[in-house]
């Protein structure tokens, strides 16, 4: 019963699993389910498993239930088209700036999702559909984005005939997982996250090892001797700063931040900083570089034996490095080169490292990489690398806790 | 007041509880799944365990979940350091080649053994990591989990009503889901938070309670605050507003707020509202 709504639910995009719809089946069998509302509320609650899909379950209801079309030009729809104009993005980001009529630089400091959020923005701007005109996305107009348009910097999101709409081409096209090309993958975090366990030892000893208050026992002929050990706590600073800026950076952002997403739990406080290619006066708690600032000379404040982790290409053109008006904004001018900045970050946290998602082969044809390497513990943003980068974060912690 | 005891959960003292939930909550305990809440701080999640546990008179167990917390804790405990003693100085009651005695049940054994079906509740199930939920959902699905001490299975006795919360923004992980039923609990809009004002303080001022929660939605209203007053906080102000002798409800209608301190916790938060508060009173 009701397969073809399960299958609504799923065609929608909302993630559904049989199990949860033979759970469902097992609670209309035994009678549970009366009426139309009870089965509305129970079959959510077994179905849909986050409140951010509980609007389109209303939609698909109602449209299974009622008869209400499903709205033609639904969320998912615009969704799917501005992930199309990500993708195209991507490989060819200037395009889509000019097509668009915005700042390269402007969109360049976004990251993907805030691209995605912007494209949409833009997106929801049209009234309906288009077919012409001059502003927004439709088929066979001037407009900028679309396609089988004219005009002269346009692009098309996908599609190669002049007979299908963007919508419908973008909708047929498949999100690509671009955060999968990185060195690093989703399926090897889970792997990484064991050896950044592996940061954290310490704490008072309070904890009893029984093996060895046996064998002290034993030898203290049957005269018990407690021995503790320092409890395992996974609890640590830890400064992560991203950058977010250029899109050489933008596979790696994903993984990176999933990647501490999922440590957040294990140390006791993780900030998160982002950054633009490298890091001047400041570096911003929002990822793009707007609203909340910090100050660099502020760290001096932070524990010193805060871990400080930085992410980036470190490749740029050497005068951002070395220059005093290194920076493209001007009111991060403020006379200290970057350079400067890093050996002061470099100073304040004795544990730091640059982790770098260009291979480690690549590195000397760069003459900022090599620079940087120079100030910060440089690794690969790999497995191998990230081992190695936890065992020389927590190199020094392990004489000072003896 | 003595509670009816059925099996349909009705809501209780206390709780305001709205259909939908109650019909979510009865389907759980039908199918005998755990039902996974989530909700912004305040829209009574965890009291929600309270309140089944109190209508249908089962006894309720919390477990807490902390962050360090490994699944075995919530399980059982194995005392080794008393076992240690008693082998040493032989003056306890207790047989020390016998290890069942020195295993003390954790949450989670405690509601497999319980002799009449209990009211389970993980709080906050998101502090603990990824791998804790995973296993606990394992236990939870088999109704059962070894001692490996004694190298004994405890068996639930009777399935307990499970009951677990969340606050995490993003969704926990996907063989976790699948085992549970889902709901989200909204805010309170203002009709509800009345009834649930009504339930806490029967004989209010309709006036005081009608304009405490104006007041208290406008300002849940106010752009930029961190940590908005959930019903917690709502309950605790008109607490505080009942009990000034020199408090009038007319203060409230001309926007003076006293007390916002109660409201809102953070200090940017409280500057914040209260130079609100001020312009909105002089103009």
């Amino acid at each position: 019963m009701f397969v073809k709504f399960f299958y609504t639910l799923k065609d929608v995009g909302i993630p559904v699993s049989p199990t949860a719809f033979l759970t469902l089946q097992k609670a209309l069998y035994n009678g549970m389910v009366a009426g139309l509302d009870d089965f509305y509320t129970c079959a959510r609650a077994i179905l849909i498993k986050s409140e951010r899909y509980f609007d389109l379950y209303d939609q698909v209801f109602a449209h299974y239930f009622e008869g209400v079309p499903l709205p033609e030009d639904a969320g998912f729809e615009i969704d799917a088209i501005a992930r199309g104009l990500l993708e195209e993005w991507l490989k060819n980001p200037r395009k889509v700036a000019d097509a668009l009529g915005i700042d390269e630089e402007k969109l360049n400091k976004m990251s993907p999702d805030e691209l995605i959020e912007y494209f949409k923005e833009r997106l929801k701007d049209q009234d309906g559909r288009h077919d012409g005109g001059g502003k927004w996305i439709g088929t066979g107009g001037y407009s900028p984005v679309g396609h089988s348009g004219y005009h002269p910097g346009g692009m098309r999101v996908g599609g190669t005939s002049g007979n299908k709409s963007a919508v419908k081409v973008a909708n047929e096209r498949r999100y690509k997982d671009y955060s999968t090309a990185g060195p690093l993958t989703q399926a090897n975090i889970g792997e990484a996250l064991k050896r950044l366990r592996n940061l954290v030892p310490a704490g008072p000893k309070d904890k009893i090892n029984v093996d060895e208050t046996i064998r002290e026992t034993m030898r203290n002929a049957g005269e018990i001797e407690l021995v503790f050990d320092r409890a395992l706590k996974d609890r640590l600073k830890v400064i992560l700063a991203i950058d977010n800026g250029g899109w050489s950076m933008d596979p790696h952002i994903d993984i990176v931040q999933t990647l501490f997403d999922y440590a957040r739990a294990q140390f006791k406080e993780v900030k998160t900083y982002f950054f633009h290619n490298t890091i001047y006066d400041y570096v911003w708690e929002d990822p793009a570089r707007y609203k909340k600032p910090k100050k660099i000379v502020d760290f001096a404040r932070n524990d010193p034996e805060t871990r400080l982790i930085i992410v980036g290409d470190a490749s740029m053109a050497p005068y951002e490095l070395m220059a005093h008006d290194g920076s493209i904004h001007i009111s991060e001018r403020s006379g200290r080169p970057s350079i400067q900045q890093l050996k002061f970050l470099a100073e304040t946290f004795a544990h730091s490292v640059w982790l770098n998602p260009v291979p480690a082969s690549m590195w000397g044809y760069t003459h900022t990489i090599m620079t940087i390497n120079a100030i910060f513990p440089m690794f690969e943003l790999s497995l191998d690398g990230l081992e190695k980068a936890v065992t020389k974060l927590m190199a020094k912690d392990t004489t000072t806790a003896a | 007041m003595n509670q009816i005891v059925t099996d349909e959960f009705q809501g209780a003292t206390k709780y305001v509880l709205d259909q939908e939930l109650a019909a979510i909550v009865n389907i759980s305990m039908r199918l005998e799944m755990p039902l996974l809440l989530k909700g912004e701080p305040g829209t009574g999640k965890t009291m929600l365990a309270y309140a089944i546990a109190e209508s249908l008179g089962m006894p309720l167990i919390v477990l807490n979940v902390k962050s360090s917390m490994k699944l075995v804790e919530a399980l059982y405990q194995y005392d080794t350091l008393t076992r240690l003693n008693d082998s040493r100085f032989g003056d306890s009651k207790r047989d020390v080649s016998n290890i069942d005695e020195y295993i003390t049940m954790g949450k989670i054994g405690q509601a497999f053994v319980a002799d009449q079906r209990t009211v389970l509740l993980i709080d906050e199930i998101d502090k603990a990591d990824t791998d804790f939920q995973d296993d606990m959902l394992d236990v939870l699905d088999q109704m059962q989990f070894d001692i490996i001490e004694t190298d004994q299975t405890i068996k639930a006795t009777h399935r307990p009503v499970i009951i677990i919360t969340s606050n995490a923004k993003k969704d926990l992980s996907d063989p976790f889901l699948g085992r549970c039923n889902f709901h989200h609990i909204a805010f309170p809009d203002p009709k509800m938070m009345r009834k649930i004002i009504h339930v806490h303080f029967p004989d209010l001022d309709e006036k005081l309670a009608d304009n405490a929660i104006k007041a208290f939605f406008s300002m849940r209203d106010i752009d930029g605050i961190e940590k908005k007053p959930a019903t917690r906080e709502l309950i605790n102000w008109i607490r505080a507003l009942h009990a000034d002798p020199d408090f009038r409800v007319k203060d409230l209608i001309n926007g003076k707020l006293p007390f916002l301190g109660v409201l809102f916790k953070k200090s940017p938060d409280y500057e914040r509202a209260q130079n609100l508060t001020t312009r909105r009173r002089l103009f």
